[in-house]
């Protein structure tokens, strides 16, 4: 594995640097379980290099261990990845599978978050010790997870700073704690790899989201379908791995019809019509539907203030 | 023998009277001196004079020669005082009359001639103020004075001829003011049809220069963000009379006006390099001059590559941008200058550039591109009206698009609707002493910009929706009376208020 921009990335150029971002989490309940202790996670426990001891924040519950599906992505997130992510894992926190992940924005956080929206439980593995959080900018998101009944964990004890070594050896153990491992956006030497190496070594199963060829962060992606991992389509192709089938997939956008009914307005019809085949810019939404700046504009506004369409980095999307 | 010149000294945009006292004493060793408070320029007027009138076979008088340049107590600067020395000079030795309620202004090179000097206009609205019937000038600044009206401006070739004047031998002509011939070269280097796609950028651009509003551009390199703002001056409506003439003065006293150049029609539009210091760019110095942002004023400051200016450099603009004008105040004076600009920004969304490149990758860590963010303040973000994203065009999509090409529209047919917006702005702000929407304030807003029904609603939603400060609300509203203004309705429509929202800042942070 090259070390390139990515894994490197917020791990800082020096310890002092490490040591300074992170912050301090608040005290709350906590503590530790060795490795010999019963309540340590049977599944992690037969890796070979399985940590020691593992610090946790949150309350210990052994069930939590039982499912869990591993999250992982680039740190550099599409709205592709966002919205799969939030669905996806969604629905699969719902039914009940832990979501384990690395704590690190992008996809990482997305996975911890859309657990915790779906009324799911989610573990977070720290890279650092214990009492920090890593990335700081995420402390909200810390305590999101441990008052929803998620873990946080680590095999770092309290202020142990991270490093560039800590990284990959977190992403041991979230493989490690977790019968099948999804990646959602991987670019080239992107840091889900890691993880996908270690439970390739460990037996999991690995899944992948397909992405589109042309996006910067298919290339992991791509290259794991090619060495055989499975292709996720919906929440029931991960679900089926855990024998929950029959799974069905709950329709929660209204049929295109509806909103044409709902939205006034020729041209606002039409870029309806548009954005339902495929996501635009506003300029090729002009230039396709032949209509100037201006009126384009004023239709975008009144769609998006009306919750019909959503635009992110200047792309827009018919809402789902 | 005593012989009084009358001449004026420069501050900021005013002029001040100075008289200069030429004394050729009959006692006394032969010598030359300039008393009261000449700095270095001045200084050397002596040896200048001496040599031009040497060269204009003008004997130069073995005597003890005293100049006072009175009031004595306020520092005199720059070259203008060497023609009105010199006709002191030769006053006294001819026994002549100097020409009454005359002004003289104007450097001498050392072979006699009359060079181009800075703040000839300034000048020839000093005289007027005064009430001085003629002046002096070098000819080739003489149809730069010639703007003023009721002022006789005598354009002097050399000291030989002034010489001339001053016996009675030769006659000059008053200058008659000559309007530049109107260039009918286009007035950007690119025309807005030349640039594909971008259809929203061209839109915000010409919402820009219709109500002189400030605007954002963002998108990756190579996109064409600099040659849209390349083709802003081919949009903006021309400079009316007065607008000119505040322009010419700035120009004039930076010395900016090139000889025999006139009065300046086209709006200003200055791009600064990010290396440039605050003092460049706000203007100053021991004798303050006026900055990019005055040299701006009327037109176009165009900051490209945004981020990589010296955040203290930006955060001066705050209060020009809002306030139109700067007060340089330094120990021996203060100065105003006016700086009512269209602040045209360009940066990149990241420091690689990629960040929402549909294709390529993007190389930054989220603490670069925090980083990066953080060098604008928000508060100077806040001041600017229109932000506007400016995509990679994918060129593959215009060959099979003809329609999109045909659609394109040249900058004349814009700057003719940009004309019409800005006629109706005259208009209604004829009594404000503003010229544009962008520098209405909120009693203005309140008399001026009408929402109808749907467009008050629709303000009100989003305002809850997007979280938007009470700056925003008056920015989009203001913006909106321009898109209005465009499309010649008195009242601000629905339709308006929407494309206004549009141009709001947004998030680009990756979450």
């Amino acid at each position: 594995m090259e070390w390139n921009n990515e894994t490197r990335e917020g791990v800082g150029r020096t310890r002092g640097e490490v040591e300074s971002r992170g912050v301090m989490t608040r005290v709350e309940s906590g503590g530790v379980v060795a490795k010999r202790d019963k309540k340590y996670p049977v599944l992690l426990g037969g890796i070979k290099d399985a940590p020691e001891q593992l610090y946790y924040r949150g309350s210990w519950n052994s069930d939590i261990f039982k499912n869990c599906l591993a999250v992982v992505g680039t740190r550099r997130m599409t709205s592709y990845g966002r919205r799969v992510t939030d669905q996806i894992v969604g629905e699969v926190a719902s039914r009940g599978i832990t979501i384990v992940s690395g704590f690190m924005y992008g996809i990482d956080a997305q996975a911890h978050r859309a657990a915790i929206e779906a009324g799911g439980k989610t573990i977070a593995v720290m890279p650092c010790g214990i009492d920090l959080v890593h990335p700081a900018h995420q402390t909200d998101l810390h305590e999101d997870i441990t008052d929803s009944g998620g873990l946080i964990v680590s095999e770092y004890q309290s202020t142990h700073p991270a490093a560039i070594w800590t990284f990959s050896r977190r992403n041991r153990i979230v493989a490690g704690l977790s019968q099948t491992i999804l990646v959602v956006e991987a670019g080239e030497g992107s840091g889900a790899l890691i993880t996908a190496n270690f439970a390739k070594k460990y037996g999991r199963k690995i899944m992948v989201i397909p992405n589109s060829i042309v996006s910067p962060v298919s290339r992991g992606v791509t290259q794991l379908l090619r060495e055989g991992a499975a292709p996720v389509e919906c929440a029931g192709d991960v679900l089926q791995h855990y024998g929950i089938i029959g799974f069905k997939r709950e329709q929660k956008k209204p049929p295109i019809e509806e909103i044409l009914e709902e939205v006034e307005g020729e041209v606002e019809k039409n870029i309806v019509r548009q954005l339902e085949k495929e996501a635009m810019e506003v300029d090729e939404l002009a230039r396709v539907l032949g209509i100037n700046a201006s009126d384009l504009g004023s239709a975008l506004s009144l769609l998006q203030l009306g919750g019909y369409i959503r635009e992110e980095q200047g792309m827009f999307y018919l809402c789902s | 023998m005593l012989v009084k010149v009358q001449s004026a000294a420069n501050s900021g945009l005013e002029a001040l009277g100075v008289d200069v006292e030429v004394n050729i004493s009959n006692r006394g060793l032969p010598g030359f001196d300039i008393v009261g408070l000449a700095t270095k320029a001045v200084e050397e007027s002596k040896e200048r004079v001496r040599a031009a009138m040497g060269n204009s076979s003008i004997e130069f008088p073995q005597r003890k020669i005293t100049v006072n340049l009175a009031p004595a107590d306020i520092p005199k600067e720059g070259s203008l005082y060497d023609l009105p020395i010199a006709v002191g000079v030769m006053a006294g030795m001819f026994q002549c009359n100097v020409p009454a309620q005359s002004l003289f202004f104007g450097e001498l090179s050392l072979d006699g001639r009359l060079r181009h000097t800075r703040g000839a206009v300034l000048m020839a609205l000093f005289a007027k103020e005064r009430g001085c019937k003629n002046i002096f000038v070098p000819q080739e600044s003489a149809n730069e004075a010639a703007i003023v009206t009721g002022v006789r401006v005598y354009g002097v070739k050399n000291l030989a001829e002034m010489a001339g004047f001053l016996l009675g031998t030769t006659k000059i002509k008053p200058v008659t003011y000559s309007a530049p011939a109107h260039d009918t070269a286009p007035a950007s280097e690119f025309d807005m049809a030349e640039i594909l796609g971008q259809e929203q950028a061209k839109r915000a651009m010409e919402i820009a220069a219709a109500g002189g509003h400030n605007i954002l551009m963002i998108g990756s390199p190579g996109s064409g963000k600099t040659m849209l703002a390349r083709a802003l001056p081919g949009i903006l409506p021309r400079l009316n009379e007065q607008e000119s003439l505040e322009v010419t003065k700035l120009y004039s006293v930076a010395g900016n006006i090139p000889p025999g150049g006139s009065l300046i029609t086209t709006r200003p539009f200055r791009s600064p390099h990010h290396t440039i210091s605050q003092i460049g760019l706000i203007g100053g110095g021991q004798k303050p001059q006026p900055g990019e942002i005055s040299l701006s004023h009327r037109g176009v400051l165009f900051l490209d590559e945004f981020n990589e200016f010296p955040r203290a450099v930006l955060e001066a603009l705050r209060q020009p941008v809002e306030d139109g004008s700067l007060t340089i105040s330094r120990s021996r004076e203060r100065v105003t200058y006016p700086c009512r600009f269209t602040l045209a920004a360009s940066a990149n969304p990241c420091p690689c550039g990629y960040l929402s490149h549909p294709k390529k990758a993007c190389s930054c860590s989220l603490r670069e591109i925090q980083r990066y963010k953080k060098r604008v303040s928000g508060p100077i973000l806040d001041r600017i009206d229109l932000h506007v994203e400016v995509p990679e065009v994918d060129i593959q999509k215009f060959s099979q698009n003809q329609k999109a090409v045909s659609m394109a529209e040249s900058s004349r047919s814009i700057q003719e609707r940009v004309g019409r917006a800005r006629d109706i702005q005259g208009t209604r702000f004829a009594q404000e002493h503003i010229y544009t929407n962008a520098e209405m304030k909120n009693s203005h807003i309140k008399k001026y910009a009408f929402l109808e029904l749907g467009a008050e609603q629709l303000l009100s939603r989003a305002a809850q929706q997007y979280q938007l400060s009470a700056r925003s609300y008056l920015k989009l509203i203001k913006i909106a009376r321009t898109i209005a203004d465009l499309a010649g309705r008195e009242t601000i429509a629905t339709s308006n208020m929407g494309e206004a929202l549009q141009y709001r800042p947004k998030e680009y942070e990756p979450r």
